[in-house]
C-alpha cells in the first residue's frame, strides 16, 4: 500500500537524470528505438536475456497473459490513484470496465461529428492568423478540439470539472488550467519510474488539485452520469477518465502531425485530395467517407512511426516463461519487471516484407489486429482508442484544409519536449 | 545536488506592503492560509513576516515575507502554481492588495498575474540544513499515530502482565500486533531513505561515489583524445594520411587530453597530500603526542576565546604571522604540482646533485632530530611556565557592552509558539563590500549545505540537534541577508546548539553581516537603532559566535516577529526520529537491536 506521495531519490545523485535523459532521448527519436528494436527482433535470446518481448508473435502472447504479464507495472506512475490502466482483472476492476464502457458509448454518438465541428471552428481561427504567424500546434488546435470533442464523457459537468467547483464557466484560462493540470499528470505514466524526482512531485502535486477539483464536482458528475455507484467509485474512475483520456489523444496527434510533417511527400498528396475535395464544396472533405477512411489510415500508420508509448512496461506477479522467439523461452522470475517492444513489433517482417515502408494502405490481412498495436493488445487494449483515432482524423483533416503547414524556424526550436511529453510545437502557415 | 535541498526551502519577498490585510489569527487571511497548506499537504512549515525597509531604501513601505519549507524534489514554480491556483484563492486573498483595482478580473488572469510576481520575487534559500529529512508530513502523522497506538498496546499489555521481564518476548508480540493490524499495512514498506541516508551512507559509499565520479571524468577527458585519434588512424589505414590540418587539429586535440589528464591525476594527487597532511598533524600526531595535543587544544581554545587577553592576542598574530607563508609555500607548491611538476624533480635534482644518498639520509634524520628536540623544548616550556601561563591567560576586555533587550513581539511570537516547534526570523544587511561578503557568504552556505546534505544526514548539523529546517537566503540584490529557521527548544539553548555544535558553520554563515539602524515594518515591531556588528572572528572560523552573549544579543536585535505560522509536522525532530524507528523496528527483521528501538520508543 502506498502510504504517501514523495518518496525521496534513493538512486545516487546524478544517475537518475541520466537515465531519464537516455529515455527521453529514445522517446523522442523513435528511429533509434526501432534500430534496437530490429536487434532484438533478430536475436530474440538476447531480449530473452534482458526480460524484453520485441517480435510481433511474442508481444502478442505476452499482452494476451495479463495475469502473467501484469498491468500492475504502471499503478506506480498513477500519481492520481488507482486506474484501470494499473489494475489486476479483479472485481473492481470489471466494475470500473464497465462504468467505462458506458461512459465511452456515449461518444459512439456524438463522434465524428462533434470532433468536426470542433475542427472547424478553430481552423476558422487559424485561417485568420496568417502566413509566417507562428503558433503551438498543441495548445491553440490540438487541446481545444479533444477538449470539445470528450465534452460528452462528463456531459453536463464537463464545463464545472474544467472551471472547478467555484470557478467561472466562462473563464477560459480556467479551462486551460485544467487541462494543463492533467498533461502533467498524464506526463508521469509516459516518464515512467525512471523520472526525475521535479517530475514525479509536479504530477502528484497536480493530481492532488486534480482529486481535489473532481472531489468539488463529485455530485455534478453523478448526476452527469446518471449512476449510483458509490461516491469514491465515481471519483476513481472520473479522475481516471479525466487525466488519461485528453492528455494521450493529444499528445497522439502532436505525434502524428510531427512524423507527417516530417514526410513532405505524403503530406502534399493528402493535402492535395483534401483541397480537390474542398473544392467541390465546403463540406466534401468533412463527408466524403473514402477520403475520412484515408485519413484515419494515414493517422494510424503515423502512429505506427511514432506511438505514444513505444515501449511497455509489465510486472511478473510470479514465475514464468515467455516465448521470445528463440529457440528456449525466456525466463522471468516473479518479482521482476519485463518490457514490451511494441514499436519493434510493428515493424516486424513476418507481418510484411516492407513493413519499413510508410504505407497506410497496406493490407494487414490476418494481421489486420497488431495495426492498433500502439494501443495495446488483447483484453487490456486501449478501450478508447476508436474513438481517439475518429477525433484525430477530424483534427488532421481540418490541418489538410488550411494553408501548408511547416515546423516553424527562426524562433528557437519549434517543438519543446517536457520529458518524453512534447509540450509545445510552434508552426506555421506557409 | 544542492539544489535540491536549497529549493526545498523558499522566501518570497514582495517589497511594497501597503498593511491594508488583516493578518491576525483568526482572520479570514490566515485562516484561509492554515486551510490551503493543509489541504495541499505538501508543506511543512510556512510563516508570513514583515522586513522592515532599508534606511536609505527610496519606498520605505516594507516588505511582505513568505517563508515556506516544502517537501523534496519540489520545484518552487510548481509549488506555487499549486498553492496561486488553488481554488480556495487563499493566495490572492493575502496578495490582493497588491493590486486594489482588479478584484473583477477574472480569477485566471488574477492567478496569473500573482504568480508572475510570486516568482519574479522568489529567492530560494542560499543555503539550508533540514533536520528529520526524507519524511513528508503524511508520512509523519502516520507515524506517530503507529508510536500512540504502540505506547497504548504495550501498557495494556504490561497491566496484563503477558510477558514478565522478557523484553524480547514483549516486542515480538507487540511487532505480531502491529503487523496483524490492518490500519499499519502502509508501514510495510521500510521508510523510504534518500541516497545519501540508504545506500550512500557508509563512508566507502561516499568515498566510492567522489571515485566513479572521478573515474568517468578521466575517462571522458580520454575519450575526446582517443576517439579522434582512434578515427584518424582508421581513415589513414584505409585511405592514407589526411590533409595536414587535419593531422595537427587531432594532435593538438590529444596534446590537450592528455595534458588534462595529468593535470586531473595531480590535483587529486596534491589534494591527497594535503589530506594525509592535515590528518597528520589534527588526528595522527595528536594520537600520538600527549604536548601535541596539549599544544593544538591550547591553540584552539585560544583563537576561539571569545575575549581578547594577551595570549588569545598573540596565538592569533604569530598565528598570522606563520600560517600565511606556509599557506602560501603550500599552495605555490600544490600548483608547481599540478601545472609544472618538473620544476620540482629538477629542483631536487639540482639540490641533490652533489649529495651521496648516505648525505640525504643523514639529512633527513638530522631534520628529524631537531625537529623532536624543537618540540620537546617547546613541551618543557610549555610545564614550567604555569605561573606566567596564569597571567597571561587572563582577559583584559569586557566584551558585552550593554545589557541584553529583547523586543517585547519577539517575545509574544515565541510566547505563542511556546510547546510546538519554535521559529525565527532573523534580518541582517551584508557587510560592504556587498558583491564580496555575498559571494564568501554563498560559498560558505554552499559548504554547509553539502555537509549538510551528505554527512549530517541523522538531523544533527555538526551535533546541534533540534533543527528543522534552517535556511538563509542573500536577498535584494545581495544587499541583506534573511535567516529562517524552525527548530526544537527555546531560543537561547538553539543558538547553545549552533555555538557549542557547528561553531564553524555559524561563522562561516554570518560573519560576514552586520546590522545597521533600521525603522520598524509595523507598530509594535522592532527596529534598530543602533548599528550592531557580528563578533570578530579569527582565522574566518573561529571565535564569533563563542562571543556568546555578544552573539545572542546581535541574533536577538536582528530579530522579527512572525504574523502568522504553519506547522505541519508538529512533533519534536527526536520525536520524528523514534517513530521512523519504531516503524522500522516493529515491521523489519527480529533482532536484538530492533527489539531494543521497540522498547525504548514504548519506555520514552
Amino acid at each position: 500500500m502506498k502510504l504517501s506521495a514523495g518518496t525521496p531519490d534513493a538512486m545516487p545523485p546524478g544517475l537518475r537524470s541520466l537515465l531519464y535523459g537516455i529515455f527521453c532521448w529514445a522517446n523522442r527519436h523513435p528511429g533509434a528505438l526501432r534500430a534496437v528494436g530490429a536487434v532484438l527482433r533478430h536475436w530474440p535470446f538476447v531480449g530473452g536475456w534482458l526480460g524484453m518481448a520485441a517480435r510481433a508473435d511474442a508481444v502478442k502472447k505476452v499482452l494476451t497473459r495479463p495475469n502473467s504479464f501484469s498491468n500492475t507495472a504502471h499503478a506506480a506512475n498513477l500519481s492520481a490513484g488507482d486506474y484501470l490502466i494499473g489494475m489486476d482483472p479483479d472485481a473492481t476492476y470489471k466494475g470500473d470496465r464497465l462504468l467505462l464502457d458506458d461512459r465511452l458509448a456515449v461518444l459512439d454518438a456524438t463522434l465524428p461529428a462533434a470532433a468536426d465541428l470542433a475542427a472547424r471552428d478553430y481552423v476558422e481561427k487559424l485561417r485568420l492568423i496568417g502566413k509566417r504567424k507562428s503558433f503551438d500546434l498543441i495548445e491553440d488546435y490540438l487541446m481545444w478540439i479533444v477538449f470539445r470533442a470528450m465534452h460528452p464523457l462528463f456531459g453536463e459537468a464537463t464545463n464545472k470539472v474544467a472551471a472547478g467547483a467555484t470557478g467561472s464557466l466562462d473563464d477560459p484560462g480556467l479551462q486551460r488550467q485544467y487541462l494543463l493540470e492533467i498533461r502533467y499528470v498524464a506526463g508521469q505514466l509516459l516518464a515512467g519510474s525512471s523520472a526525475t524526482l521535479r517530475v514525479q512531485r509536479r504530477a502528484e502535486l497536480n493530481a492532488d488539485a486534480l482529486r481535489s477539483r473532481i472531489a468539488g464536482v463529485g455530485n455534478d458528475i453523478q448526476l452527469a452520469w446518471g449512476t449510483s455507484c458509490p461516491f469514491n467509485v465515481i471519483k476513481r474512475n472520473a479522475v481516471g477518465l479525466a487525466w488519461i483520456s485528453h492528455p494521450v489523444t493529444v499528445q497522439s496527434g502532436a505525434l502524428a502531425v510531427q512524423e507527417l510533417l516530417g514526410r513532405p511527400d505524403v503530406h502534399k498528396a493528402l493535402r492535395e485530395q483534401a483541397q480537390r475535395l474542398l473544392k467541390m464544396g465546403p463540406n466534401q472533405v468533412w463527408e466524403d467517407q473514402a477520403f475520412r477512411k484515408l485519413v484515419q489510415d494515414h493517422v494510424l500508420e503515423l502512429l505506427r512511426f511514432r506511438p505514444i508509448f513505444p515501449l511497455l512496461a509489465r510486472d511478473v506477479p510470479r514465475d514464468t516463461e515467455f516465448e521470445t522467439g528463440a529457440r528456449h523461452n525466456a525466463k522471468c522470475p516473479a518479482g521482476g519487471k519485463m518490457a514490451i517492444w511494441g514499436i519493434a513489433a510493428m515493424f516486424d517482417t513476418a507481418i510484411d516484407k516492407d513493413i519499413s515502408q510508410f504505407s497506410p494502405a497496406r493490407n494487414w490481412g490476418t494481421n489486420e489486429d497488431l495495426r492498433w498495436l500502439m494501443f495495446g493488445y488483447g483484453t487490456r487494449q486501449c478501450p478508447a482508442m476508436v474513438y481517439a483515432v475518429k477525433i484525430l482524423t477530424s483534427a488532421l483533416i481540418g490541418l489538410l484544409i488550411l494553408p501548408e503547414l511547416q515546423l516553424t524556424r527562426g524562433e528557437g526550436k519549434p517543438v519543446t519536449y517536457d520529458g518524453p511529453l512534447m509540450s509545445r510545437m510552434r508552426v506555421s502557415f506557409i | 545536488m544542492l539544489k535540491i535541498v536549497r529549493q526545498q526551502m523558499i522566501c518570497i519577498a514582495v517589497p511594497g506592503w501597503n498593511g491594508t490585510t488583516d493578518l491576525s489569527e483568526d482572520s479570514p487571511v490566515s485562516k484561509g492560509l492554515y486551510s490551503l497548506f493543509r489541504d495541499v499537504e505538501v508543506v511543512q512549515f510556512a510563516s508570513i513576516a514583515l522586513l522592515p525597509a532599508r534606511a536609505d531604501a527610496v519606498d520605505k513601505r516594507p516588505w511582505l515575507m513568505l517563508e515556506l519549507a516544502i517537501e523534496e524534489g519540489i520545484d518552487p514554480y510548481d509549488m506555487i502554481y499549486r498553492l496561486v491556483y488553488h481554488w480556495s484563492e487563499a493566495m490572492w486573498s493575502l496578495y490582493s492588495s497588491f493590486w486594489p483595482s482588479d478584484a473583477t478580473a477574472l480569477r485566471s488572469e488574477r492567478n496569473d498575474k500573482l504568480h508572475k510576481m510570486l516568482m519574479k520575487h522568489l529567492s530560494i534559500a542560499d543555503g539550508g540544513f533540514i533536520g528529520a529529512r526524507d519524511r513528508t508530513a503524511r508520512q509523519i502523522e502516520k507515524e506517530q499515530e503507529l508510536l500512540e497506538w504502540t505506547r497504548d498496546e504495550a501498557r495494556a499489555m504490561k497491566q496484563a502482565m503477558l510477558y514478565g521481564d522478557d523484553r524480547a518476548a514483549f516486542a515480538l508480540a507487540l511487532a505480531q500486533r502491529a503487523f496483524q493490524n490492518r490500519r499499519f499495512g502502509w508501514a510495510l514498506d521500510p521508510a523510504p531513505r534518500s541516497y545519501w541516508r540508504g545506500k550512500g551512507a557508509s563512508i566507502s559509499a561516499k568515498a566510492g561515489y567522489v571515485l566513479t565520479l572521478f573515474v568517468l571524468w578521466l575517462l571522458a577527458v580520454w575519450l575526446v583524445g582517443a576517439v579522434p585519434r582512434g578515427a584518424l588512424g582508421i581513415y589513414t589505414w584505409l585511405f592514407g594520411p589526411p590533409y595536414s590540418g587535419v593531422t595537427d587539429v587531432v594532435a593538438f586535440i590529444s596534446m590537450a587530453s592528455c595534458w588534462v589528464l595529468g593535470v586531473s591525476i595531480r590535483i587529486v594527487l596534491a589534494l591527497l597530500g594535503l589530506g594525509v597532511l592535515v590528518w597528520l598533524l589534527l588526528i595522527a600526531l595528536p594520537a600520538l603526542s600527549r604536548t601535541w595535543r596539549r599544544w593544538l587544544e591550547s591553540v584552539g581554545r585560544e583563537l576561539d576565546r571569545p575575549t581578547e587577553t594577551w595570549s588569545s592576542w598573540l596565538t592569533y598574530r604569530i598565528g598570522l604571522l606563520l600560517s600565511v607563508p606556509i599557506a602560501f609555500a603550500l599552495v605555490a607548491l600544490a600548483f608547481a604540482f599540478i601545472f609544472s611538476p618538473w620544476t620540482i624533480v629538477d629542483a631536487y635534482k639540482a639540490w641533490t646533485a652533489n649529495l651521496f644518498g648516505w648525505q640525504i639520509i643523514a639529512l633527513v634524520v638530522l631534520a628529524i632530530v631537531v625537529l623532536i628536540c624543537a618540540v620537546g623544548l617547546l613541551s618543557r616550556i610549555n610545564q614550567d611556565l604555569a605561573m606566567v601561563g596564569n597571567w597571561f591567560f587572563q582577559p583584559y576586555e569586557e566584551d558585552v557592552l550593554r545589557a541584553q533587550q529583547v523586543d517585547p513581539s519577539i517575545d509574544n511570537s515565541e510566547g505563542l509558539v511556546v510547546r510546538e516547534t519554535a521559529h525565527m526570523v532573523s534580518l541582517t544587511d551584508l557587510r560592504s563590500p556587498n558583491g564580496w561578503s555575498a559571494w564568501w557568504i554563498r560559498v560558505s552556505l554552499r559548504i554547509v549545505t553539502l555537509f549538510g546534505r551528505v554527512i549530517f544526514t541523522e538531523s544533527r548539523l555538526g551535533s546541534a540537534p533540534g533543527i528543522h529546517f534552517g535556511h538563509w537566503h542573500i536577498i535584494e540584490d545581495g544587499r541583506r541577508y534573511l535567516f529562517c529557521s524552525n527548530y526544537d527548544g527555546s531560543f537561547g539553548g538553539y543558538l547553545d546548539d549552533f555555538i557549542n555544535g557547528a561553531t564553524i558553520g555559524t561563522n562561516l554563515a554570518w560573519r560576514w553581516t552586520t546590522l545597521k539602524p533600521r525603522g520598524s515594518a509595523a507598530i509594535g515591531q522592532p527596529a534598530v537603532v543602533h548599528a550592531r556588528s557580528f563578533p570578530p572572528t579569527r582565522f574566518i572560523v573561529f571565535r564569533g559566535v563563542k562571543c556568546e552573549l555578544q552573539f545572542k544579543s546581535y541574533a536577538r536585535d536582528s530579530m522579527l516577529p512572525h504574523m502568522f505560522r504553519f506547522d505541519a509536522r508538529k512533533e519534536s525532530v527526536d520525536q520524528i526520529n523514534l517513530a521512523t524507528g519504531l516503524r522500522d523496528a516493529l515491521f523489519g527483521a527480529r533482532n536484538d537491536s530492533n527489539d531494543d528501538l521497540i522498547m525504548r520508543a514504548i519506555e520514552s
